[in-house]
């Protein structure tokens, strides 16, 4: 029972850091951006949730869209202002940009927001399932906050999906990654779709950013580690696509949950950059083997 | 005579500090086919990047139907009726044979009636990307991925039409077809300017042709003239003549 339940917690954990994957995957994917400040949008969005509730008194979930489109305009005028002067450098120009760019916001956070922990409490908090009071036999907790962020998580990554499969401008995204020159000569503006792409990734990362809100800590200085989940991610599952991403983070969370039980919680991002390395030496195509395309 | 479609004038382009193209001008009338010929490296794709926009060039003008388009951006092109069909088909991979086509419309609107009824017409007249409509592109054999890069362009409803290389690495019985379906597509109003590495097929297709020679033009003239000139046979189709002989 004990494993059954360390494996539902992997799972919830694991559709929260899909949500948090997501956008990062895509900005990657279809920029070949490695966007640094991903985890410090997820950062800012938490924020956003946090202070949307303790002082307008806004509930984090609903305040998702809201996070969502804040931090799609910042990204978008990030990427169309700044981003896009260096877009045809080679990768690391790029990273060294957004490297500067994530010092620059994680310290204007310490800043304004100090390095306090934080965490949205909500009031009453949502309690726990007991599942066993439904189906005697099986003797697990569900924490209704994770599940509820882990679902919300999960419909974020599937509008994503529904963006890019069903929508004119998604199919535009995913004509800009494949190919550039030919979806120029079809009339695309790429700087545009750049800087929607580049937006749409910093929405996803606001989103998940208040998604997390009532769950994680929130600090400046948990940026890099969300990052670095967003990055364990992409490898696990492949980069720059949705299954994949999916596929990554419940992967993570799953793997995480039973490394904290083994080894620690204070082990558990040791356990995924270890994984992250042993993935790059033996299979570095991502666990699903294919090259994605959103 | 009426006013061309599209007259280039005097263009001079390249890349960066290489120039390609020495005060090239060429023009295509309206309803017309007219094939531009010349060796590898003669320029050809770079006058053809040039007339879509993703070149500027240094000087010489691109005008469509008088309107000057040079140095619009290929955005403001294509939306003038411009589309460049690049050399190797370049789909979409990933993306299924009908949202490569809905592609060749973005600009247009993918809903719209016009563009669905325009969507329905391609897929007639190329039947095998009807019955590989929801495939993904890049399973198709190449002849019927130049069927697409070619249904991708007329999406955008151009008044002329660009092909580069319509030709290259294809099945000679392939090539019949889709010459022919290039006529019928012309007869129904559509300019086109094709470039075309296999002269035999260019002079046959077309009813005027320009010869391309390391960034100048060297001769234009009617297919027909062209193909009887003894510097055209002897510099291009001198090969084949042996062969057939």
């Amino acid at each position: 029972m004990l494993a059954l339940q360390i494996l539902v917690n992997g799972i919830l954990l694991g559709g929260i850091y899909a949500s948090i994957a997501g956008g990062f995957s895509l900005v990657w994917g279809v920029l070949n951006v490695i966007n640094i400040l991903h985890g410090s949008f997820v950062v800012l969005g938490a924020y956003m949730a946090f202070f949307a509730y303790t002082l307008l008194g806004i509930h984090p979930y609903l305040f998702v869209p809201i996070a969502a489109l804040l931090l799609f305009a910042i990204g978008l005028a990030v990427q169309y202002a700044i981003v896009n002067r260096v877009i045809d450098a080679p990768v690391l120009v790029s990273l060294t940009l957004t490297f500067g760019l994530t010092l620059f916001l994680d310290n204007v956070m310490l800043n304004a927001f100090k390095a306090d922990f934080r965490k949205v409490n909500l009031r009453p908090p949502l309690g726990i399932i007991d599942v066993s009071d439904y189906l005697p036999a099986i003797d697990i907790i569900v924490p209704v906050d994770r599940l509820a962020s882990m679902a919300f998580a999960i419909l974020l990554v599937a509008l994503l999906y529904w963006l890019l499969r069903r929508t004119s401008i998604g199919r535009a995204i995913v004509a800009v990654r494949m190919d550039r020159y030919a979806a120029s000569l079809m009339g695309v503006d790429t700087r545009i779709i750049f800087a929607v792409t580049f937006g749409i990734g910093a929405a996803m990362a606001g989103a998940a950013g208040a998604l997390l809100s009532p769950i994680f800590p929130i600090s400046p200085l948990a940026s890099t580690a969300y990052l670095g989940k967003a990055f364990v991610i992409c490898i696990l599952g492949g980069l720059g696509s949705v299954t994949g991403v999916l596929v990554g983070g419940v992967a993570l969370g799953v793997l995480e949950s039973f490394g904290a039980y083994i080894f620690g919680p204070e082990h558990s991002l040791t356990l995924s950059f270890t994984l992250l390395i042993l993935l790059l030496i033996f299979r570095p195509t991502g666990l699903l083997g294919k090259r994605g395309f959103i | 005579m009426s006013q061309p479609l599209l007259s280039v004038e005097t263009i001079n382009a390249g890349y960066g500090l290489v120039s390609v193209l020495h005060d090239v001008s060429i023009s295509v009338m309206p309803g017309e086919i007219v094939c531009l010929i010349g060796s590898n490296g003669a320029g050809k794709t770079t006058l053809l990047r040039t007339i879509s926009g993703v070149l500027t060039p240094a000087s010489g003008s691109v005008r469509l139907d008088g309107a000057d388009l040079t140095g619009a951006g290929t955005k403001a092109i294509v939306r003038a009726g411009i589309v460049h069909v690049p050399e190797g088909r370049r789909l979409f991979a990933g993306l299924s044979v009908r949202e490569n086509l809905l592609m060749g419309a973005y600009l247009r609107g993918a809903g719209t009636p016009e563009v669905r009824r325009d969507l329905d017409r391609v897929l007639a007249t190329f039947p095998r990307l009807a019955e590989r409509a929801s495939q993904d592109a890049s399973t198709l054999s190449g002849g019927e991925q130049q069927m697409c890069a070619i249904g991708r362009g007329l999406m955008a409803a151009p008044r002329l039409l660009m092909i580069d290389e319509l030709s290259l690495g294809l099945a000679p019985k392939v090539v019949d077809e889709l010459v022919e379906t290039l006529a019928a597509i012309n007869k129904s109003g559509t300019a086109i300017l094709v470039v075309e590495q296999d002269v035999a097929t260019a002079l046959a297709l077309a009813q005027r042709g320009f010869v391309l020679d390391t960034g100048r033009i060297v001769a234009s003239d009617s297919t027909r003239a062209l193909a009887e000139s003894p510097e055209i046979q002897k510099a291009y189709l001198g090969a084949e003549l042996e062969l057939a002989g």
